[in-house]
């Protein structure tokens, strides 16, 4: 667990070190937006910025991804056998990343990394990744990571969490992978304990200034109840059911598998996919039992804010990095629904 | 409009072809195929909206 | 704008008091700047949940499909424009309807402001006649209120609702405008090569998600052709060619039917103009057919009905 500080002037000799080991992802200007992207030299990188429009999910786990192929040509002698794509994982740093990412890539984990199932590309993607996040100066009005376990400097996931101050960064380690590339980079300086005095007051100042929502309530409610809950009425009405909010998210990893042929050979394809789709979970009956919208918006909300949270003691399957709020077109606010959750009491007035 | 559409989006004029033919209109019917078969094969092989592989991650 | 919001919350409380609707269906102030919820309240005492102001671009038709009670409906020009094609199309009854309609300045372009402040963080968010004033930690920008409003909004030529129960306010004067189609033409006079590839770079961000099309209040198909699975005519993935089949399809299904209400656009999380193909659709209906979607309750849309003169140009 070694500090070490990167003069701004030295950014660059830093880049260049990492681009001998790493291919180096950061957050760079893709048109309007801000994307996680290849990065050269320190003039790529979008800085400052607040987040990127979409998450670090698809570094992990890309929204179309090909898992299989096969051959249907009944010359090949493996017709009809499904085979593995081959894929790289080279080396790679995501630099500059925000800390609710880091811990929404942990959540993530949980379902695709657990002593029952492990995801092969997305465990080979996590083993090949470091991520370098850059803690929060400057929270954005929508932000509630603090009220979500996590926080503006958040060290879960991270493999080194940078502080900006006036003219370096304190790079800080927090794992052997860290370490590692920290100790191989160029550009880098003996940090001194006046800087970490200042990154200390830099994070606590950053805290103060982030909203509290009480989500202490959720874990003891009655799922039941909350499920049955009249509020679900009105938080849904607004909702037109597109998938902006779960596929900008970057703890929602539902996905769907298709298999696409073309004359005589064919892919195995998975794409993301979303709750709020009536596809979701239409049955090859022809029966869905979501098939209303309440029930779709409830799942979502009630999935990371009472199901996860019951099913894993832990959550909620949400950071407060805000980007439903931003992007929702009718502005439903998981804040809100947050408060609504935690403050349900039935109409018997006993505690729910 | 359908044609215009395409077109608008970037298809060749002359990829598409409308045409209305009676089932006893065979002069017609060979002039009109003639002329579609002529004027695709002067633009070339058909580059747009042709999925050979997904093109994805 | 914002004196609309006392009318409007007036009119709603009559109507719910008077039982002369069972609902009324708005919008309600938004969490965050240049935002605003679609509300529906059904109590007189909830009215003032109500609100108006210029951010509230998404189309409230797309609220009333299929619905079986009688509601009262808060509606700009579009929407308007929008009820009236819902009642050619069956899919609300006039008469269950209490529209109040709003005589509309235009609404403002937030996915425009925002990349203008580039990065900036808004946290209040003002307009008055002439100036959108924008203040955040440390800054204070004012932009010309007519440069960004909404595309659609600046080129709007029914403001006015064309179909109204009562109106919140006096009618607004129309706007006169040279050349509505100025965006689309810049394309047309492309090549081909040019105008594949300008599609390309502006679909590129698509996710798919759908924003666009559920945010339309044309599309109410209980099934999309997109999620049809016998047959599945496209693939799901982020595809390029299938990413623009889904486009140029959703698009040509709104031919003749768009009303330029800009919701799709306005829903896009990721920033797509996605109005570029609506817009040239209602372009040719104007010039082929000399028809304005939603403009009169009893004609069927061009593309609905076949007319011994209808144009045939392109057919040899």
């Amino acid at each position: 667990m070694t500090s070490v500080i990167i003069a701004k002037s030295k950014l660059n000799d830093f880049l260049a070190s990492l681009k001998s080991g790493y291919q180096v992802l950061g957050p760079v200007r893709q048109g309007d937006m801000i994307a996680f992207g290849p990065v050269n030299k320190a003039e790529d990188l979008a800085l400052p910025y607040s987040n990127t429009r979409l998450s670090i999910k698809s570094v992990f786990f890309p929204q179309s991804e090909r898992m299989f192929g096969y051959s249907l040509d009944k010359e090949d002698a493996d017709a009809g056998i499904i085979k593995e794509t081959p894929k790289e994982y080279p080396n790679r740093v995501v630099l500059g990343l925000r800390p609710c990412d880091a811990k929404a890539v942990t959540l993530v984990d949980v379902n695709m990394d657990n002593p029952q199932f492990q995801d092969p590309w997305w465990v080979k993607r996590r083993e090949t990744t470091t991520l370098i996040g850059l803690g929060c100066e400057h929270p954005c009005s929508t932000c509630f990571c603090t009220s979500m376990g996590s926080g503006p400097f958040d060290e879960t996931g991270l493999d080194v969490l940078l502080t900006e101050l006036p003219d370096a960064y304190l790079a800080k380690s927090l794992t052997p992978k860290g370490d590692q590339l920290l100790k191989q980079a160029k550009g880098t300086d003996a940090a001194s304990p006046a800087n970490e005095k200042t990154a200390a007051e830099i994070k606590t100042k950053a805290e103060q200034t982030l909203p509290q929502l009480d989500t202490a309530k959720l874990k003891d409610k009655n799922m039941m109840e909350l499920f049955n809950a009249r509020f679900w009425e009105r938080v849904q009405f607004a909702c037109i059911n597109c998938g902006a909010c779960t596929f900008l998210c970057p703890t929602c990893w539902c996905f769907d598998i298709q298999d696409e042929v073309s004359k005589k050979a064919g892919d195995r394809i998975r794409n993301w996919d979303s709750c709020m789709f009536p596809l979701f979970t239409l049955h090859g009956t022809g029966h869905n039992p979501r098939d209303h919208k309440v029930q779709r918006v409830r799942q979502r909300f009630m999935h990371k804010l009472k199901y996860y949270i019951d099913k894993y003691g832990d959550g909620p399957a949400c950071v407060g990095c805000g980007r439903c709020v931003q992007a929702c077109p009718v502005n439903i606010d998981i804040r809100n629904v947050i408060t609504l959750m935690n403050e349900y009491q039935t109409s018997a007035g006993t505690k729910a | 409009m359908m044609k215009g559409l395409l077109e608008y989006m970037g298809t060749e004029p002359g990829r598409l072809h409308f045409s209305w033919i009676s089932s006893a209109e065979s002069t017609k019917f060979v002039e009109v195929a003639n002329t579609v078969a002529e004027e695709v094969k002067a633009l070339g092989p058909a580059k747009h909206f042709i999925k050979e592989k997904a093109e994805v991650a | 704008m914002l004196e609309y919001v006392g009318k409007i919350r007036d009119i709603a409380r009559r109507l719910l008091s008077e039982n002369k609707v069972d609902v009324v269906i708005g919008f309600r102030q938004g969490t965050i700047p240049m935002m605003s919820e679609p509300a529906v309240v059904s109590r007189p005492e909830d009215v003032d949940e109500l609100y108006w102001d210029y951010n509230c671009g998404i189309n409230l038709t797309n609220y009333l499909t299929k619905r079986t009670d009688r509601i009262g409906v808060v509606a700009k020009g579009c929407d308007s424009r929008n009820i009236v094609t819902h009642i050619v199309e069956n899919q609300i009854k006039r008469e269950q309807l209490y529209i109040i309609g709003v005589p509309c300045h235009g609404m403002i372009d937030r996915s425009r402001i925002l990349a203008a402040l580039d990065g900036q963080e808004p946290t209040a968010v003002v307009v008055n006649d002439t100036e959108i004033v924008v203040t955040g930690p440390g800054f204070e920008r004012k932009f010309n209120r007519q440069e960004y409003l909404q595309n659609n909004c600046a080129t709007c030529i029914h403001r006015n609702p064309v179909v109204y129960d009562e109106l919140v306010a006096e009618k607004v004067e129309e706007q006169k405008l040279d050349d509505r189609y100025a965006d689309v033409k810049k394309i047309e006079a492309m090549s081909p090569d040019e105008k594949w590839a300008f599609f390309d770079k502006i679909l590129a961000p698509c996710l798919r998600c759908y924003a666009c099309r559920n945010a339309c209040p044309l599309c109410y198909c209980p099934t999309c052709f997109v999620d049809e699975s016998r047959p599945q005519w496209l693939g799901k993935s982020i595809d390029p060619t299938d990413v623009r089949t889904f486009h140029f399809l959703r698009a040509y299904h709104c031919a003749g039917r768009c009303t330029d209400c800009g919701a799709c656009e306005r829903a896009c999380p990721v920033n797509i103009p996605v109005r570029l193909l609506t817009k040239k659709l209602n372009m040719d209906v104007e010039d082929l057919y000399g028809f304005e979607p939603g403009m009169v309750p009893d004609v069927r849309p061009p593309l609905d009905v076949y007319r011994p003169d209808d144009p045939g140009g392109f057919i040899k």
